[in-house]
């Protein structure tokens, strides 16, 4: 079975699903039911009487078969993502933490010192480490080393839909890594997930795409459907490009034709 | 009935001396929530609940799951 492996745990489902910018509850359960997925990521909160949909635990925790992986959204420094983690931790029992550290709010761009930091911190301290980063294999690599169970390079800015901008540099993380490579935000259709998934990545993370959706059940099965396209694709063997036409049919002995 | 002033999710708030987290998880309307207590930066697990009590200036985090990507 083709599964994907991140630290102890298997999955058979490549698509992590967010949970945010859902219009209602509901309509990110019927989501994350219609995606497949198995492994959801969730945001730590204040909790607030008024607010009552805001706390998932429950209605996600009814959903059999799904793994939660925190984020440390909010946090603009290693310290502060390595503080939510532990709570998180204990929220959830869940070894999994998504390091998301952006300290500018203007364009949610990954700072790569304070996210090696914290994931060398977690990663000592046993979490299951999975950091959101610019598409930088250099950064990629040193991650690698100090312990991240997988890399989670953006293929454009968070919840621009902008796509698979970074492609040539994921292509290059994705050739030099020893750890699932996981395009995580900007991705705005199922196509594009299609695409990152031929090109060799391990999974996808998407939840603006989904949320955002005029039928976010059927955009989930969508994107769930392109990611199990894309993986086939890459098994089965993409043909090389080439530089000049190389014809289907035959060029000789045509109607007409002198030989 | 002597009331203290603790700071709890940024706001400062009166609960009655004596009061222990299980309590003000109860006077907060989260005791029937899977939330997280931090008291002064400091993880409270569910078993110590009841028998931490909180004092005069406490800073208490209570937090929970919220959608997020």
């Amino acid at each position: 079975m083709d599964s994907l492996q991140l630290g102890s745990y298997t999955f058979s489902s490549r698509l992590i699903l967010g949970t945010g910018k859902f219009s209602s509850t509901r309509a990110m359960l019927d989501a994350v039911r219609a995606s497949g997925t198995e492994l959801v990521t969730v945001a730590l909160r204040r909790f607030n009487r008024d607010q009552a949909e805001d706390d998932l635990f429950g209605p996600l925790s009814e959903i059999g078969g799904i793994t939660l992986m925190p984020n440390t959204s909010g946090a603009a420094t290693a310290k502060e993502a390595i503080r939510a983690a532990h709570i998180s931790r204990e929220l959830s029992g869940s070894p999994f933490v998504k390091v998301e550290i952006h300290p500018n709010p203007h364009h949610l761009m990954p700072d790569p010192i304070e996210t090696w930091e914290a994931c060398r911190v977690l990663a000592g301290e046993g979490f299951l480490v999975m950091p959101y980063i610019p598409a930088d294999p250099v950064l990629a690599k040193r991650l690698e080393d100090v312990g991240c169970t997988s890399v989670m390079p953006l293929g454009s800015a968070i919840g621009s839909g902008q796509g698979l901008s970074t492609a040539e540099m994921v292509r290059i993380i994705i050739r030099e890594s020893n750890i699932p490579v996981i395009v995580d935000a900007g991705l705005r259709s199922p196509s594009e997930a299609c695409a990152a998934m031929e090109m060799g990545c391990s999974a996808v993370l998407v939840n603006s795409a989904v949320a955002v959706a005029n039928d976010p059940t059927a955009m989930a099965s969508a994107f769930a459907e392109a990611v199990q396209a894309g993986r086939r694709a890459l098994h089965a063997g993409i043909m090389p490009r080439s530089g000049s036409a190389v014809a289907t049919s035959p060029l000789t002995s045509f109607l007409g034709s002198a030989s | 009935m002597k009331m203290i002033t603790i700071t709890l999710n940024g706001e400062r708030t009166g609960i009655p001396e004596g009061s222990s987290v299980l309590d003000l998880l109860s006077i907060a309307g989260a005791d029937r929530k899977q939330v997280a207590v931090v008291v002064n930066e400091t993880i409270i697990r569910p078993a110590d609940r009841s028998a931490t009590t909180l004092k005069e200036n406490d800073q208490v985090d209570l937090l929970v799951f919220a959608g997020g990507g």
